[in-house]
């Protein structure tokens, strides 16, 4: 499939490589993955997300819509999704918030779509130029009720690329809404981007294809038979617990058994979502369980580290949720501590001592001051943790 | 019994939740006998609603229909249009999911004047939650969350869509339901924004606390109150207060659609891309 990236590239330079912002990587991302709707509404730091998309979109014929508020956002991408269309909308942490009682409808419908939040610091105004992650856990139950996630984070500008293609890829083939998480360092942050760089994407949990069938997948087959306007003749879609017909059901059985299935198709298909890289596997009583920028932190503190003679282990997590347990219980089986850097007062690490507290100690480093977590802070955690143990 | 709009019926979906006396069946007849004579195609015809007793309506409907979340129907309906621009688009909302949580997208949608028929049902209370006030409750009507008496002003539903640039503009009641079937066939035949308030009664949640009491006297209240457009163009505010004014009461047929505005932007774009590519 030809690369909207590449055809950009030949258009505007003659080089390989182009300095590209982590924002806009998400939209041309989205773009190659077939994304042919997006609506949104202007918000700090995600807006160059939206100003791509209204300068591709009508090239390629597709649909972009500046709505009057992140909720009309959100639903007017639902109403694209059930006619078929890939659909997209992009935000930060307030206009997330006012999204999540549409996530929970698209959850229920089973209605595609990706959601990039490129995420500043909260709560409330809070800062809306300096990066956080406090919005982990609005990512995984923002919205009301028992319900799945399929959370996505990137580290830099090809991952912005990369993940929003993936972030596709999952909304349609689970017909569930997939966010995208990234702090606001990597979404405007420029790197060197080319297509050498984002087409490969060799990961521990697999390598990524994203030439084949990619925008268009077959479904997981825990996945009702979508009910998709003007194609499936007139079906009937509601937010209210309903059965294969689409129409509500109040019967006991019928309703848990629906909802069961809404948990299913992305609990049983972990190996498939959950994306995690392992560096220096195996070499370290310490591993550094990192996501977004702090990931990055953590690959230069492993180089730092190694040179001051204390092997250190990186598992860098690019998708976090559902849970990537298999590979947090492997990895707390061999170290005697899990670090975690993160932009907020320990939301991950919360959810990493659920799973791993019975083998390894978890240590939560969270920080809020709109700064960046430095490699040079964390390989002082790691030798202070190093050393207490020898001390022992 | 068996009628000839069965056919936009699903049956086996009957009977349906409305209490006995309520409007809403009346507004949604007036509507499957306009969907008959302009015969509208089921696979190309959506129609959404919101939360609300009105907004059940499309789930006895047999076209493609979508039950929204609370106020938001416009916007699903926004994104279906701008997808599926052949599709006929028709939302079916309350006074409190259209006029109230949805405020907002109904004013948009009327401003982006996008070829959508909007038909708020208007019983001036919130009936499915049990009988509390809404933004088209009148002063001193009483309700559960005004117990003493409606201190808040209502809307002019009409007057706000037409302000905000609705491009077509109808007021009818269930009473009149052979004029609130023509207002709705020409509305959805009508190109741009289309909105027809459907002036109805709730016996069991409204009546029971205001006259006048019982659907009977409900209706007759509506027909009363009604005054055409026409009529009331040579009327005093004074004579016009407390009335109803029905039918066609605003049409501009020169203003552009929203859709096929964007559609002949994305034509311009293409040509110069593909001019340069």
């Amino acid at each position: 499939m030809e690369l909207w990236y590449t055809h950009l590239l030949r258009e505007k330079l003659d080089q390989d490589s182009l300095l590209v912002q982590g924002n806009r990587a998400s939209a041309l991302g989205a773009l190659d993955a077939g994304v042919r709707f997006f609506a949104g509404y202007p918000i700090t730091p995600s807006s160059e997300i939206m100003e791509t998309m209204a300068r591709e979109l009508p090239k390629v014929g597709g649909v972009f819509l500046q709505m009057e508020d992140e909720i009309a956002s959100i639903c007017a991408c639902i109403g694209g999704s059930l006619t078929g269309e890939i659909s997209m909308t992009a935000t930060s942490g307030p206009g997330f918030s006012l999204m999540q009682e549409a996530i929970g409808y698209a959850i229920m419908a089973e209605a595609p779509l990706v959601i990039v939040n490129v995420m500043r610091v909260g709560p409330s105004t809070g800062r809306p130029t300096a990066p956080s992650q406090g919005d982990v856990m609005q990512a995984r139950w923002g919205t009301h009720g028992d319900h799945p996630a399929i959370v996505l984070a990137a580290s830099n500008v090809v991952d912005m690329y990369r993940l929003t293609m993936a972030a596709v890829r999952f909304a349609q083939r689970f017909r569930t809404p997939v966010t995208l998480l990234a702090d606001e360092v990597v979404g405007h942050m420029r790197e060197s981007f080319s297509a050498e760089k984002a087409g490969r994407y060799r990961l521990s949990s697999g390598d990524f294809d994203f030439t084949e069938n990619y925008s268009r997948p077959d479904l997981v087959r825990e996945v009702h038979p979508p009910h998709q306007l003007g194609a499936f003749r007139h079906p009937h879609v509601t937010g209210l617990v309903h059965d294969e017909t689409g129409f509500p059901t109040n019967d006991p059985q019928k309703s848990a058994e629906f909802l069961r299935e809404l948990h299913d198709k992305v609990a049983h298909h972990r190996d498939e979502l959950c994306l995690y890289d392992v560096k220096n596997e195996g070499r370290g009583r310490v591993c550094i369980v990192a996501y977004g920028s702090c990931a990055r932190s953590a690959r230069a503190a492993m180089d730092l580290a190694q040179h001051e003679g204390i092997p250190v282990e990186v598992l860098h997590l690019y998708t976090l949720f559902p849970l990537p347990v298999e590979i947090l219980q492997r990895v707390a089986r061999r170290v005697e501590f899990m670090l975690i850097p993160e932009l907020n007062l320990g939301q991950y690490a919360r959810e990493v001592r659920k799973m791993a507290e019975q083998w390894t100690t978890v240590i939560s480093m969270g920080k809020i001051d709109g700064t960046l977590i430095t490699p040079r802070e964390l390989v002082d955690r790691v030798s202070d943790l190093v050393g207490k143990y020898e001390n022992v | 019994m068996t009628s000839a709009l069965d056919r936009f019926l699903h049956t086996d979906r009957l009977p349906h939740i409305w209490c006995a006396g309520c409007g809403a069946g009346m507004v949604t007849g007036a509507f499957l006998r306009a969907a008959a004579k302009l015969d509208l195609h089921k696979d190309t015809t959506a129609i959404i609603g919101g939360i609300g007793c009105s907004s059940r309506a499309a789930g006895y409907l047999d076209f493609g229909t979508v039950h929204a979340i609370h106020g938001r129907a416009l916007a699903f309906a926004t994104g279906i249009k701008m997808a599926r621009p052949d599709f006929t688009v028709i939302v079916f909302t309350g006074d409190g999911d259209g006029a109230a949580i949805g405020g907002n997208h109904l004013i948009h949608a009327c401003r982006r004047n996008i070829d959508i028929t909007c038909i708020l049902f208007n019983n001036s209370i919130y009936g499915m939650t049990g009988g509390q006030a809404s933004p088209m409750s009148q002063e001193d009507d009483v309700s559960v969350t005004a117990p003493y008496g409606q201190a808040e002003r209502s809307f002019d539903l009409c007057r706000l869509t037409e302000a905000a640039g609705a491009t077509y503009v109808a007021r009818g009641t269930a009473y009149a339901g052979r004029e609130l079937e023509r207002l709705i066939r020409d509305g959805v035949r009508h190109k741009g924004f289309s909105f027809i308030e459907a002036v109805s009664q709730c016996p069991t949640e409204y009546g029971k606390r205001n006259p006048p009491k019982g659907a009977i006297a409900m209706l007759e209240d509506q027909r009363d109150r009604s005054v055409s457009a026409k009529e009331a163009a040579g009327m005093t505010p004074e004579e016009l207060e407390g009335k109803l004014i029905t039918g066609l009461i605003y049409k501009d047929e020169s203003a552009p659609e929203f859709q096929e505005s964007y559609q002949r932007m994305v034509e311009r774009v293409q040509q110069d891309f593909d001019g340069t590519s």
